[in-house]
């Protein structure tokens, strides 16, 4: 459109020129034929309220991200590492203490075996890396051992992996987060005196808020804000194990003290089931490893390649970390502290042997620790939203959590999990004995099935070394079903029956949604020969008029652009004032014909619902019904509060409308600023200063 | 990064041809102007012959010009800079473009120069090109287009 400008002259005479009205362009761009592209301006909410909260919004997670954007948030390797990782690292803080307690158990002659049993670990973690890296390339959608599981097992194992997978990312956040203020504890003790336990669960909700955020605000910049303390924690990690291979090496090592509130050695034998115990104890060094095949879209092109070296990286790391904490531990001969004596963790004594207790870096250690243990929950952020993607996108989960929010996060997905995680901490009171239990079942779980599915998918797809990767996924498979069944045997009682009985819950709840989804889907569907024919049925309108308004003139108008066939009905139960009402319609509304129905028991929509069905039964029969469109006027409130005072009528009107067959229903607001529009409608002030509930 | 080299400028119109120089000249422009906070002008002008009146609605129908503008602002949206759009119709481009310029206070004209690989190649230089080089009131930056044993 030309805009109604006038030509502009140009510096010469003959140089004119006129400058085209582009309306569309600030908020749409033009993207081919008949098609536009939504620019942010047309997002922004119109009213003052809603501009304030999108504010609000970008101040707290940024600027909305474009759909185009994605490739530019997918994760570089350097960042990829600690989002995913910090899971699996982290566990390297607590996985050779969690074997020297139960090696402990048979005496100190016993704990010789953590190197055996660390190394077993080792083998166990680099055949369970070595698989989920095959994931990588044979599942470059993600979805780890849910995709795996769906497609070369049964759909159901998928489902089951799914809900295990579920449930362990929801408590590694509990329990990450109850170890990380623990760790806080043992530096400040007054978070938490043993008896009011509430600033200590207040700092772990807040936490977990601040991760929420950070989530929230998309995947590059949590990468950012967290791939620091990871890092450092590696760093430091790896100048110990060095220094203290130095020393075993070169014969210099000095037993460490043995501490006062270390552990009682016990009296058991050592047997095959002890070692077993351990070796299942230390396992849960592996949680977290399957977190990057599940996200492997996040990463940057060749996006499988870069997953698999990322998860190779990882694992080097982890092994490394772990086989050489417990090496230091065993040749230092560090005993676990007992249980709640406020004693040093074992990583800390470690840790202690090669910086000195006391100096600048055992401290910086501490608190990478403590900040890892934290940055753990992180990854289940990254890991359960995507799975609840996958999900969402095959019908099993809401639909709403395969959505990307402003920042292109799946939002949904993350402010579930934070919610019941926080929800989870709250309820056990942040105790991390108590959390445990129900930890690491999943896990293992995932794992034998995704193992188990990769044999599978070898023999089915015999690609080239099919037979030797065939042999490690069933070796993997049968070392992690063993763990699996220690885990659940020895954690049963103690609260992993609850993980028992939640995952075909879950299983349950999955195929209860896919099946409303399927029934809703064919319900929907249109055969693929149908073709729209022009309209053939009759219509009309019905406008139910609680008065003479300018709402009312304006639903009028909306009906007669809707229909020729136009009824205005009036319910009254007074007939002096429908007498009236009559008189002045004539009058002011001819050509609009007015039903007015009397009330005598003052009900107003029953009888207009009654109505409405004699009009359906007066219709001739052997002809089709015809579409009733019932337009409502509404008077828009300004306040919240003036919406308890209007359109009460109204909004029970369309409630029992609603559903009705061969009915619309049809809302004509009418807001109060828009009076300019009615010169020489101005309402009589003794019948309608203020407008009646419609 | 912008080119230390480039010329500077506070507010440069980008003459839009809806030719392949479109892109690369705004987005050359979008990295410039980044260091100097500049502001960009791309304008695109339909061009009516005499057997329409000047206002005819020619531009504001035409998918075409919509898109050149479009593109335009989509590659500086890309470069993370604003680039305001102006559509015009005039009689003679060149003029057009000149008077924009002018009236704009712009102190750069970009402009982009096609290679013609038809015939044994060469820079299709027309006649806006030339008229706006004579006419500006300001400075004129002639980008070209890289010939083909360049981009191999």
């Amino acid at each position: 459109m030309i805009g109604g400008r006038r030509p502009l002259q140009g510096r010469k005479i003959a140089d004119k020129r006129v400058r085209v009205e582009r309306p569309h362009s600030a908020y749409f761009r033009y993207a081919g034929p008949g098609q536009l592209v939504a620019k942010p301006a047309a997002s922004v909410p119109r009213s003052g309220l809603g501009r304030q909260y999108l504010r609000a919004k970008a101040w707290l997670i940024g600027r909305p991200l474009a759909s185009e954007d994605e490739i530019t948030e997918r994760l570089s390797k350097r960042l990829a590492l600690p989002i995913f990782s910090s899971d699996a690292i982290s566990s390297s803080a607590y996985a050779t203490e969690e074997i020297l307690r139960v090696l402990a158990l048979a005496g100190a002659g016993a704990l010789f075996l953590s190197i055996p049993v660390a190394i077993a670990i080792a083998v166990l973690l680099t055949v369970v890396a070595i698989s989920y890296r095959q994931v990588c390339r044979a599942f470059p959608a993600g979805g780890g051992a849910y995709a795996v599981a769906r497609q070369e097992l049964l759909p159901i194992l998928g489902l089951v992996a799914a809900g295990a997978l579920l449930i362990d990312y929801v408590m590694t956040v509990a329990v990450s987060t109850s170890s990380a203020m623990d760790q806080l504890i043992s530096i400040l003790p007054s978070i938490d005196n043993g008896q009011d336990h509430r600033l200590r669960i207040v700092i772990a909700v807040v936490v977990i808020g601040l991760i929420t955020v950070a989530n929230l605000r998309g995947l590059r910049e949590s990468g950012n804000i967290f791939a620091i303390p990871t890092y450092l924690f590696v760093g430091l990690a790896l100048l110990i194990v060095a220094g203290g291979l130095f020393h075993v090496v070169t014969g210099s090592v000095t037993v460490y003290p043995r501490q006062p509130e270390a552990m009682p050695m016990g009296t058991e034998a050592i047997g095959m089931f002890l070692i077993l115990r351990a070796f299942a104890s230390g396992s849960v060094a592996l949680t977290g490893v399957e977190a990057i095949a599940n996200g492997v879209p996040a990463f940057k092109p060749p996006e499988a390649k870069n997953a698999g070296n990322t998860l190779l990286a990882m694992a080097v790391l982890l092994g490394v970390i772990f086989i050489g904490v417990t090496i230091i531990a065993r040749e230092y001969d560090i005993v676990p502290s007992a249980d709640l004596s406020g004693g040093p963790t074992v990583i800390a004594m470690v840790a202690q042997t090669a910086f000195g207790t006391g100096s600048p870096l055992y401290y910086l250690f501490q608190v990478a620790t403590a900040l890892i243990l934290f940055l753990a929950a992180n990854t289940s952020f990254n890991a359960f939203p995507r799975l609840g993607a996958i999900l969402a996108e095959d019908g099993y989960f809401p639909r709403q959590f395969g959505f990307r929010g402003d920042r292109l996060a799946f939002s949904w997905g993350i402010i579930l999990l934070a919610a019941i995680a926080a929800g989870l901490y709250i309820a056990f009171e942040g105790n991390t004995t108590r959390l445990i239990p129900l930890y690491s079942v999943g896990v293992f779980v995932c794992f034998t099935l995704s193992q188990t599915g990769m044999v599978r998918h070898w023999i089915r797809t015999h690609e080239s070394g099919w037979w030797w990767r065939m042999g490690v996924n069933a070796f993997g498979a049968l070392l992690t079903l063993v763990v699996l069944v220690i885990v659940l045997t020895e954690k049963f009682q103690g609260g992993a029956w609850v993980v028992a009985v939640l995952i075909p819950t879950l299983v349950a709840m999955m195929l209860f949604i896919q099946r409303q989804y399927k029934a809703s889907a064919r319900q929907l569907a249109i055969r693929p020969d149908f073709v729209l024919k022009p309209a053939m049925r009759d219509e009309r309108a019905i406008v139910p008029v609680p008065g003479l308004t300018r709402a009312v003139v304006r639903a009028v108008n909306v009906a007669r652009s809707i229909a020729d066939d136009v009824l205005a009905v009036y319910i009254s139960d007074d007939p002096d004032d429908a007498h009236r009402m009559r008189e002045r319609w004539e009058r002011q509304l001819p050509g609009v014909q007015l039903v007015i129905v009397e009330s005598p028991y003052r009900a107003l929509a029953g009888p207009l619902m009654a109505y409405l069905d004699v009009l359906e039964l007066a219709w001739p029969p052997g002809k089709p019904q015809p579409i009733t469109f019932v337009v409502i006027p509404e008077y828009v409130a300004r306040h919240w509060w003036e919406r308890i005072l209007y359109n009460q009528s109204a909004r029970r009107l369309r409630a029992l409308l609603v559903g009705r067959p061969h009915t619309v229903v049809v809302d004509v607001p009418y807001r109060r600023d828009e009076g300019d529009r009615f010169h020489g409608l101005d309402a009589d002030p003794h019948h309608e200063g203020a407008p009646t509930d419609p | 990064m912008a080119d230390s080299s480039a010329p500077q400028f506070r507010r440069a119109v980008v003459a839009l041809s809806g030719g392949r120089t479109d892109r690369p000249i705004v987005a050359l422009a979008a990295e410039v102007a980044k260091a100097s906070h500049a502001e960009l002008v791309g304008v695109h002008v339909v061009e009516i012959d005499w057997t329409l009146p000047l206002d005819a609605d020619v531009a504001g129908r035409s998918e075409d010009a919509q898109r050149v503008l479009d593109i335009a602002e989509a590659t500086a949206e890309a470069s993370r800079y604003r680039l305001e759009t102006v559509l015009l119709q005039a009689r003679d481009v060149g003029a057009a473009i000149v008077d924009e310029a002018s009236e704009r206070g712009a102190d750069m004209i970009i402009c982009g120069l096609p290679f013609k690989r038809r015939f044994g190649g060469d820079f299709a230089i027309g006649s806006t090109i030339p008229y706006i080089l004579k006419n500006a009131p300001c400075a004129v930056w002639v980008v070209r287009e890289a010939m083909p044993e360049e981009q191999a």
